[in-house]
């Protein structure tokens, strides 16, 4: 009877803008309270996250490889990746921010890739066990992504501040926008994936 | 407090009463926790509402407060470096036009947006919204604004942004003389009125709020 209880399943769609309640009908497709467009899941949810991810997943591997910037000091530049700048951070010996920056910019990406290929494929085969801890996941997922812009900022501030000429500069490197890009598609990928989605397939 | 979940047939409703969670879309009793008290989903947690002692007021107040420190936080040097003799002063500005200058127009777009555009734009929505709510005065593009500010407030990265700062000076910190300007200290207390902000706006009364005026 669990099916039973839910708005859909009892005619009901709740607006995703102000969460209004209104009866299921063929002729109101717009919310009565906010005006906004009413869906009872959020249209083609799967395919969008699937397509989002993909890119994502594509754009991971130049993110990872090119350099995201390069120190240059006395003329001599110094190529570094995403790794490679952590490794910097470590033998500099500052571990604390070298984990800070290992979280945000590597482990927080390559988890949410990672997580939401776990929920797609959840929702494809109607997996029916740890339905909450499903949606516990989703909401971290969510909520962590924007994080992952702390070295797209970082190297923001670096770029601005080091521009001395031949004494020290720092250029970005074609990494930035690829990893920029990762952050953004998965965010949009976490946005257009609806957690509903893992409730309605249990039975 | 937890809202209730119902199971009785709703064939002949007129009047909803009910609500549904929006994570897993069961159906509840609308729910009217106290200030102080949360409302949870009773299957999937999620967080329901959170009422707020004079949510608009104080939304009202610190969006205001807001609006004033986006000046100095944007215009007023944030960090300067001091290396082999030459100074330069970085503004949340000067970072997107560098990254302008270097050609990576996409990453300098997506940091003037969410490091200046989109915090911005938040504070002038929420300072719309509560003050006409606070003053009672109808407006048609009332729900529009509200459903932007919703659908803007992850792409507003000021805290990350902070963090962005404090990683940089950490690296900078070894090869050069830091300085920090009278910017950051805006930047700081934009942060910590921003926080209050989101922590203090009650959605669901706002849009309670916004359909009352609509009638």
């Amino acid at each position: 009877m669990k099916l039973k209880k839910t708005a859909l399943a009892q005619g009901f769609i709740r607006c995703h803008d102000c969460g209004c309640l209104s009866k299921q009908s063929n002729n109101n497709k717009l919310c009565p309270l906010c005006g906004g467009q009413l869906h009872p899941r959020l249209p083609n949810s799967f395919q969008r996250t699937a397509a989002l991810l993909l890119s994502a997943f594509c754009l991971y591997i130049p993110a990872n490889i090119f350099p995201i910037m390069t120190v240059t000091r006395l003329g001599v530049g110094e190529p570094h990746t995403i790794i490679g700048g952590i490794i910097a951070l470590i033998n500099g010996g500052m571990v604390p921010i070298a984990l800070l920056v290992l979280v945000a910019s590597i482990l927080v990406p390559l988890l949410k890739l990672l997580g939401i290929s776990l929920l797609l494929l959840n929702i494809h085969y109607r997996w029916q066990s740890h339905t909450r801890k499903w949606t516990i996941m989703y909401r971290i997922i969510a909520f962590v992504g924007r994080w992952s812009m702390l070295d797209i900022f970082m190297i923001s501030i670096l770029v601005s501040l080091v521009d001395m000429g031949g004494v020290a500069q720092v250029i970005a490197g074609p990494a930035a926008t690829a990893f920029a890009a990762v952050v953004v598609l998965t965010m949009f990928a976490a946005k257009n994936f609806d957690p509903r989605l893992i409730w309605d397939n249990q039975h | 407090m937890v809202a209730t979940a119902i199971n009785i047939h709703l064939r002949n409703m007129n009047k909803i009463d009910f609500t549904a969670c929006p994570e897993c879309d069961l159906l509840l009793n609308l729910a009217a926790p106290e200030v102080g008290d949360k409302a949870h989903c009773p299957r999937c947690g999620y967080l329901m509402q959170r009422p707020r002692k004079q949510s608009i007021e104080r939304t009202f107040a610190l969006s205001l407060a807001g609006l004033i420190l986006m000046f100095p936080a944007n215009l007023m040097p944030l960090v300067g470096i001091k290396m082999l003799g030459n100074t330069k002063d970085g503004t949340l500005w000067s970072g997107v036009v560098a990254l302008f200058e270097e050609h990576l127009w996409g990453v300098a777009i997506l940091v003037f947006l969410s490091s200046i555009l989109f915090p911005l734009l938040n504070i002038i929505l929420s300072l719309l919204i509560s003050a006409h709510l606070y003053f009672k005065k109808p407006n048609r593009h009332l729900a529009h604004w509200m459903r932007w500010l919703q659908h803007m407030d992850e792409w507003a990265m000021l805290e990350v942004y902070m963090l962005g700062i404090i990683v940089a000076c950490v690296k900078l910190a070894s090869t050069s003389e830091l300085k920090f300007g009278f910017g950051l200290y805006a930047f700081v207390a934009l942060l910590i009125v921003t926080g209050m902000l989101a922590s203090s706006l009650d959605k669901v009364l706002f849009w309670r709020q916004i359909g009352q005026l609509r009638k």
